[in-house]
């Protein structure tokens, strides 16, 4: 390989590795950083929790629930429900059961948010990873997760 | 393709799809990639495609993940790319082999992996984002998914780096050397 007789070859193609990492790393922090300067303006948040259990109840909703800013989806979930869960370090946590509907194969607790842009997405992260802003709207949803896409709540 | 080559690349893709399940709880590290690349290496280009094909063809229908099609055709071709890499690059090694130089050569590789998972990524992420994600902005999904990616390329340009030359080595030894043109003097 002629090419690689030249160190500063493979010294390019080290430093354009090291240059697309710290570019990538930098866009993640950035829109983190920004997403959470948003959603923590002000003191005390409310935020709208809906529960839907999967089992033909109608969807408890819990409108309006105070919560300090900084707080995430699972701090707001334990302020309302009884929630079990599991956490996995390096992933986050795993809601188990929530009111004591635990997850059975193929259903799990999946959590939803709600979007001007796209109406209910699919929580990107683990629970405990998302902070929550004032007057969002988030919804836990027992669902089957055998079918693709997931449902969307009801 | 002769037959005991086509044999090796039937081995490999094997072996893609078992240390797939094996690995099923790791997110985003996986040996696939690499035996790709290597099948493609050892191989040539078409041999490292099918490879990635075959391998995708098992392993992204009964995926415990679960099964969405514009996914698994993205993956399926993308995943092509290592391979269609490492047949372009045997050609290049061919002419010089490792000889003396296995350092530079391991760097190489493992920046090759880096920049290849990086495409890999891209395109997948692009997949994922216009399939499932409806309307969320593209940009965004990349980017919610810098840490996964992060993992995948830097855990390929490792398992590339280091594991590169001593399998080509090993393959070279089993198919019989004069099938690579690669030196190991």
């Amino acid at each position: 390989m002629a090419f690689l007789k030249s160190k500063w070859v493979v010294a390019t193609l080290v430093i354009l590795c090291w240059a697309s990492a710290a570019s990538f790393a930098a866009g993640y922090y950035y829109y983190q950083y920004s997403d959470l300067l948003i959603k923590t303006r002000g003191k005390i948040i409310r935020v709208n929790l809906g529960v839907n259990y999967g089992d033909g109840r109608p969807t408890v909703w819990f409108n309006g629930t105070e919560a300090r800013m900084g707080s995430t989806l699972l701090d707001v979930t334990m302020l309302v429900v009884n929630v079990n869960y599991t956490m996995y370090p390096g992933m986050g946590a795993l809601v188990n059961s929530i009111d004591g509907v635990a997850n059975s194969h193929p259903r799990y607790w999946m959590w939803w948010m709600w979007t001007t842009w796209g109406g209910w997405v699919e929580g990107p992260v683990a629970c405990d990873r998302y902070v929550v802003g004032d007057n969002e709207t988030l919804f836990w949803y027992y669902e089957d997760t055998s079918v693709s896409p997931l449902p969307k709540p009801p | 393709m002769k037959t005991s080559d086509a044999s090796i690349v039937a081995a490999l893709a094997a072996l893609c799809v078992a240390t797939n399940y094996v690995l099923v709880s790791v997110p985003n590290v996986k040996l696939m990639d690499f035996l790709v690349f290597i099948g493609g290496f050892c191989f040539g280009a078409f041999a490292g495609t099918l490879i990635g094909v075959l391998t995708w063809a098992v392993y992204g229908v009964i995926n415990p993940y679960g099964f969405v099609l514009q996914v698994w055709l993205a993956t399926m071709l993308s995943e092509s790319i290592y391979g269609v890499a490492g047949g372009l690059l045997r050609k290049s090694l061919s002419v010089t082999g490792f000889n003396g130089q296995y350092l530079r050569v391991s760097v190489f590789f493992g920046a090759m992996g880096f920049l290849l998972t990086l495409i890999y990524d891209v395109i997948t992420n692009i997949a994922y984002a216009l399939t499932l994600m409806e309307k969320v902005p593209v940009a965004v999904v990349i980017l919610y998914g810098v840490p996964f990616t992060l993992l995948h390329e830097i855990s390929n340009a490792t398992i590339f780096g280091v594991c590169s030359i001593p399998m080509i080595t090993a393959i070279s030894k089993i198919a019989g050397r004069e099938t690579f043109g690669v030196s190991k003097k």
